[in-house]
Formats: C-alpha cells, sequence, structure tokens
C-alpha cells in the first residue's frame, strides 16, 4: 500500500485449529512474524499478555473461556499496550458469517474482521492496516454495518457525530466497500484520498463499538455481553 | 439447504451404528435385530392388527361414557349396541363388565377425529358407529365442540350414575341385603368417585387441544371436587365400619404418621428417581440431536470428502465441491428456522449459487435489507445471473455482489477484477447478454449500466421501489434515477448503456 517497506509485523495467531495456523503462517511467511499462538481463551490470554504483539489475530470461535470465543480473549486483554506504548490491536478473522458473531467481536473491541476464505496478500495487508491503527473492513462486514444502522432504508445522521447512525459520507465508504473496493478504489471513487477513506472506516468502526442502536443491543444481548 | 427430517430417519443405520448411535436409532426405527426378538408381544400384534383392524382406541365422538363400547366396537367390527348390552349384562351379576370397562378405558388411548396422540387412527369407513354417531342415542356427531363437550359431560353423569345405581341394587339383591351391602356400597361410592375424577382427566386433556372453555372448566372443577368427596366419603363409610369415628381417628394418626415415615424414607429415592428422569429425557433429546448432526454430516460432508478424494486430481473440481459443501453447510448451521425462499434476497443468493456451482469461480454475496419477491425481483435475479455469467467468463475473480433493498428502490452490483473490456470488442453473445440484462431491467421500470473501472467491470441494476414495480413499465427508460445510487458521482469511465 502507500508504505510498503516496513519492517514485519509481529503477530499472534489464535486459532484452535491447527491445520489452519500451519496454513496461514505457511502463507505470510515473509511479511509477517508469527510470535506466538494459541489454540485456545485462555493460551490467547496468556500468550499474548506475554508477548504483547501490535496485532492479534483472532478466531471468533475459540474453546475455553467464559464459552464466548474471541471475545472473551477481547475482554481478557483489555486495556494491554506492545513494548512502544500502542495498544495491541485485534483482527478478527472466522468462518462464520453469523452477524451477531462478527458485531460482538467488534463491539468487544476487534479492529476488522476478514473471513477465512481471504487470499495472503490481503490479509497481509489488512494485518499491516490494523498495525497502523486503522479498521479492516471486509464487503461483508460493511453489509452488516449497513443492515445494522438501518442505512440500507434510508436513515442518515445529520451530524457526524451521532452514534446511531452513519453519515452520508460513511454510508457511501461502507456501500463501496460492500460491492468490493479496495480503500484506493472507494478514494478515487469518491474523489477523496485513502486517507480520508480511511477515517470514515475508524469513524465507522468507533460507531459500531460505541452505539446503543438497539439492534446492536440486541446481538450484544443474545452473545450474553451486557 | 436445511436437512429435511424424513430423510435423517430413512438413514443407513449401519453408518450410524459405527458412528456410536446405534441405540438410539435402532429404537427409531424399530430395527428387527436376533436380539430383539422377546419384545412385548403387544408390539407385534399391534403392527399386525393395524392393517386388518382399526386400533382400539376411545373415539371422542359418538359415545356415552368413555367411549370405550364405540372403540372396542369398532376395533372388533362387532355392533356398538351389543358390546354395551354385553358389557352391562356382564356388570350385573358380578360386576365383572365394570372392572372390564374401567381397565379398558384406564389403557386405552383417546382419540379424537380419527388422531391418536399424533398417530393416524385407521377408521374404517365401512362401520358406521366409528365415523357416524352414536347409534344409541341417535345423535349424529354434533357441529360444536363445546356443546359436544358439554353434552358428554352430561350424558357422562347421568348414565354414570344409572349404571352404578342399577349395579348397587342388583347387586344387593343379590346377596339379600346382608352386611356385604357395607362393604360394597362404600366400594361403589368410592367407585364412583374415581370416576368422576378420571373422566375428569380426559376432559382436561380434551380441553388442552379445544382450548378450554371457562364454564366447562367449572362444571369440571366442580366434578372433580364432587368425585373427590365421594371417593373420601366411600373410604371412610369403609373403614368406621361398626366403629365410632373416634376409633378411627387413632386409626387415622396412625396412618398419617406411618405415610409421612414412608415418605421421609422413600423422598431421596424420589428426588433422585426425578433427577434421574430429566437427565434421561435430556440425554435423548441430545442423543436425538446428535444423530440428526450425524446424518446431516455424512450425507453432505462426508459424500462430499469422498468426492475430492476421487477428484484429487482436478483441482478446479475440487475446489468447486469444496465450496458448494461449504455453502450448503454454512447455510445448514446458519440459517434461521424460517423458509425464506420467497424473497428477493434469497433469490439472488440462489442465482449466485447457481452460476458458483456451473463455472466453480467463487462469488462473494453481500445483501442487505429485503423484500418479498415480486415480478421486478424476478426480472432483477435473472439480470444478475446473466451479469454474474458474464462476470465469471469474462472477468477475472474475486466476483463480488452487492444488493441492497432499500425503500426507494433496489440496487444490485456484479463486480469482477478482469482486464475490463472495450465495446468493439464485445464479442456478439456477450453484447446479446448484456442487451438482455438491459432490456430486462427497462421492462420493469429499473435501469442497467456497465461501468469499467480500473480493475474490472462493474454492472450496476436497480430497480425502484416495489410499489412501482408492480405495474411493468414498459417504454420509460426512467429519466431520473429513484434510486440512492445518485449520490455516486458519476466517473469518466462509466458507459451508459441507453446512449
Amino acid at each position: 500500500m502507500n508504505t510498503p517497506e516496513k519492517k514485519p509485523v509481529e503477530v499472534v495467531l489464535v486459532d484452535d485449529h491447527r491445520m489452519f495456523r500451519s496454513g496461514v503462517k505457511a502463507e505470510l511467511g515473509g511479511t509477517v512474524t508469527i510470535v506466538g499462538e494459541a489454540p485456545d481463551v485462555d493460551t490467547a490470554v496468556a500468550v499474548i499478555t506475554r508477548t504483547r504483539p501490535p496485532v492479534v489475530l483472532l478466531d471468533v470461535h475459540l474453546p475455553g473461556g467464559n464459552g464466548n470465543g474471541g471475545v472473551d480473549v477481547l475482554h481478557g486483554c483489555r486495556g494491554l499496550t506492545t513494548a512502544d506504548g500502542q495498544p495491541v490491536r485485534f483482527l478478527a478473522l472466522s468462518v462464520s458469517d453469523a452477524a451477531e458473531d462478527v458485531i460482538a467481536v467488534i463491539r468487544a473491541g476487534a479492529r476488522g474482521y476478514v473471513t477465512k476464505t481471504i487470499g495472503a496478500n490481503d490479509l497481509t495487508r489488512a494485518i499491516q492496516r490494523v498495525a497502523d491503527g486503522d479498521a479492516v473492513f471486509s464487503p461483508r462486514l460493511a453489509g452488516f454495518v449497513l443492515d445494522a444502522f438501518g442505512a440500507a432504508a434510508g436513515e442518515i445522521a445529520e451530524v457526524d457525530e451521532e452514534l446511531d447512525r452513519l453519515s452520508a459520507r460513511e454510508r457511501e465508504v461502507m456501500r463501496l466497500i460492500a460491492r468490493g473496493y479496495q480503500y484506493k478504489e472507494v478514494a478515487k471513487e469518491l474523489f477523496i484520498s485513502v486517507k480520508t477513506v480511511e477515517t470514515h472506516v475508524s469513524s465507522v468502526l468507533r460507531k459500531l463499538q460505541l452505539s446503543s442502536r438497539h439492534e446492536l443491543t440486541a446481538w450484544a444481548m443474545g452473545r450474553r455481553l451486557l | 439447504m436445511r436437512v429435511d427430517p424424513e430423510r435423517t430417519l430413512t438413514w443407513p443405520s449401519s453408518t450410524l451404528n459405527r458412528l456410536g448411535f446405534g441405540a438410539g436409532v435402532r429404537q427409531d426405527e424399530g430395527m428387527p435385530t436376533p436380539y430383539e426378538r422377546p419384545v412385548p408381544p403387544t408390539d407385534t400384534r399391534f403392527a399386525e392388527r393395524r392393517v386388518a383392524r382399526p386400533t382400539l382406541t376411545r373415539p371422542a365422538e359418538g359415545r356415552v361414557i368413555a367411549g370405550v363400547s364405540a372403540g372396542l366396537a369398532a376395533h372388533l367390527g362387532w355392533s356398538v349396541r351389543w358390546v354395551r348390552i354385553l358389557f352391562v349384562v356382564l356388570s350385573i351379576p358380578t360386576g365383572a363388565g365394570l372392572v372390564a370397562y374401567v381397565f379398558l378405558w384406564a389403557l386405552t388411548p383417546l382419540s379424537r377425529g380419527g388422531v391418536v396422540d399424533g398417530r393416524r387412527r385407521a377408521v374404517d369407513p365401512a362401520d358406521p358407529a366409528a365415523v357416524a354417531g352414536d347409534p344409541v342415542s341417535g345423535d349424529p356427531v354434533s357441529g360444536g365442540p363445546v356443546l359436544e363437550a358439554e353434552r358428554d359431560a352430561t350424558r357422562v353423569l347421568l348414565v354414570g350414575g344409572l349404571m352404578l345405581a342399577l349395579g348397587l341394587v342388583v347387586v344387593a339383591q343379590n346377596a339379600g341385603l346382608n352386611a356385604r351391602l357395607g362393604i360394597l356400597l362404600p366400594l361403589l361410592v368410592v367407585a364412583a368417585g374415581a370416576v368422576l375424577a378420571w373422566s375428569q382427566l380426559d376432559d382436561r386433556q380434551r380441553g388442552r387441544w379445544l382450548g378450554a372453555e371457562s364454564g366447562t372448566r367449572r362444571f369440571s372443577a366442580a366434578r372433580l371436587v364432587f368425585g373427590g368427596v365421594l371417593a373420601l366419603a366411600g373410604l371412610v363409610i369403609m373403614a368406621t365400619r361398626g366403629r365410632s369415628l373416634e376409633a378411627i381417628w387413632d386409626i387415622g394418626a396412625a396412618v398419617v404418621a406411618v405415610l409421612a415415615g414412608i415418605a421421609l424414607v422413600a423422598a431421596p429415592w424420589g428426588l433422585r428417581f426425578w433427577s434421574d428422569l430429566r437427565h434421561e429425557q435430556a440425554e435423548r433429546a441430545r442423543a436425538t440431536e446428535r444423530a440428526d448432526i450425524a446424518a446431516h454430516l455424512h450425507d453432505s460432508v462426508l459424500q462430499t470428502l469422498a468426492l475430492i478424494q476421487r477428484k484429487a486430481d482436478d483441482p478446479a473440481a475440487v475446489n468447486q465441491l469444496a465450496r458448494a459443501q461449504e455453502r450448503e453447510l454454512r447455510a445448514w448451521l446458519y440459517a434461521g428456522p424460517a423458509d425464506s425462499d420467497a424473497t428477493l434476497a434469497a433469490a439472488v443468493a440462489e442465482v449466485a449459487h447457481e452460476v458458483e456451482d456451473l463455472h466453480g469461480t467463487p462469488i462473494d454475496v453481500v445483501a442487505t435489507g429485503d423484500r418479498p419477491l415480486d415480478d421486478g425481483g424476478l426480472a432483477l435475479s435473472r439480470a444478475v445471473r446473466e451479469a454474474l455469467l458474464n462476470a465469471v467468463r469474462h472477468g477475472q475473480p474475486p466476483v463480488s455482489l452487492y444488493l441492497e433493498v432499500g425503500p426507494l428502490g433496489v440496487e444490485a452490483f456484479v463486480r469482477d477484477h478482469g482486464p475490463g473490456f472495450e465495446l468493439e470488442e464485445v464479442p456478439e453473445d456477450r453484447l446479446g447478454v448484456r442487451q438482455s440484462i438491459l432490456g430486462r431491467m427497462d421492462r420493469h421500470g429499473g435501469t442497467a449500466r456497465v461501468r469499467r473501472l480500473e480493475h474490472g467491470t462493474e454492472v450496476v441494476l436497480t430497480l425502484p421501489a416495489a410499489t412501482a414495480a408492480a405495474q411493468p413499465n414498459a417504454a420509460q427508460p426512467s429519466p431520473a434515477q429513484p434510486s440512492p445510487a445518485q449520490s455516486v458521482p458519476a466517473t469518466s469511465e462509466e458507459t451508459r448503456e441507453h446512449a
């Protein structure tokens, strides 16, 4: 992307399938350093607390903990920072397409969500983006967001600060991501910079995490997060 | 593609046995195994007889007391009248008919409209007693269930009381009015009370099916109380025979003490029995669920894995199989209970899956909002299909499909990452396809356009809101686009097909 040659990002890989972990390790090889692995919630919290990586690749469904999988890891690692003071950031990775699973990990603090079928290049890019503090929205997550905020039904925030709705621009960004556009393409389409796109996406992420919109609350309630 | 319960039941049990679900399934299927030969003989006889004659049940329709005679007559193929006469005749000298009647009453399930506990009762249409009304009272099958219930209840009281009185008198006469009456009278009183209370149980079950009326409920409550008092009075009379009430008092206290002692000793067993029962029920439910899942996995995943192994040298086929299986499993795991085949989003997703199966190229489907499938929606889904076929044939993966259903209209975006195309280089067939996309959307008041992007092509289909789409508007290329896509600035690369 705009900063192509960076030093490899240190990543902890949390997934209960050994085959998937080794697959990801083989794929990511040079661009990312895997500094730790964990197959369940408790090991994950221990490993992350010990290694304090900038990015954690987190499976949504994990054994152990309170039975909430990735959400438990996020709760267990709340407030952790890396050696240079950055917060430990999480990228959710799942085969689940169920909206409540995805929304639950995002609301618990994950910076993005990608499906496990994602290609190696896209995954590397997503990890890099999360390490830089940006949010990663897959088309599917964008679709969920549009659904959850009623944006598809035409509900648009008057003021950008309104937490329960998306602004018109945020909605456009989400729509383009849902259509399969990369951030770069979104920027081109809307005549804005990639940085601005990232700002919009982060703002949507913040709304997603803080909003008390009842659909989100219902999801959270279903997962016993409240 | 949800698993259908019938299919899971017809599952080869050998497979399930291997998976460790043998016991539960064998029971479900009633599989005859050499070790299960000595099943209770009623079971096999029951099965044989079901073919020959109707199952023994107590029909709720056309009964006088509890429907035992009517049911027995239907079962044996005799006349109801004769069965009833037989019962009465047997009751008079020794009370054997009465005992047999009560016995059958307790053990025969009640049926209503030929249905017993969800099973179909084979009603013999040639037997008027089983189908038509009561031949004794001449009543036809009554219209209103409430009315019938009320009449039933009254009949139960009248006939039951009458019969008991009759039996009592006859018995007393036979015995020459000696001391035996002192035992028999309270016995009969107890029996009457029990009968009243039990018939109440019957009606409670019926009330659950029909939605109990408050009037009949009060009536049946009164009956229960009356029955209980009657039975109690009978017991007291029997116990106090020839003694004063004070003597009984001591006995009563002793009995209560013994009962309390037994309750105290038996309580832990009772509790454990109860919890065991609950545990077993939960266990059975879990086993059924597991059998269901195993059945589904075998049907789908294991079969696909076998296929994949056989096609290991064909990566495209393997990919396609894996993809299709993933989708199927996902649908089974995450789909809601409601079948939503008739909605636009479901139709479009179905189309995408079809194209995916046809060509083996993965298509990412994202849909927000939904609405019922109408003519316009159908046209849209067909146009989406053409666009997807285009994308997988001429473009490059990833191919993505985004469907947004809002109050102002429907938009669908089909995007591929191919090299794009020049209009002049477009082969004839593709132009034809495009015409069909455009023509189709036009006919339903929508629009279609093809945009060329830096990487790939995007087909944008729009449809106005459902109300407008209801009347297909032929020659109107919809100058004002009634969709939120207005706010997307048109780029220079955009090619409007209308031009």
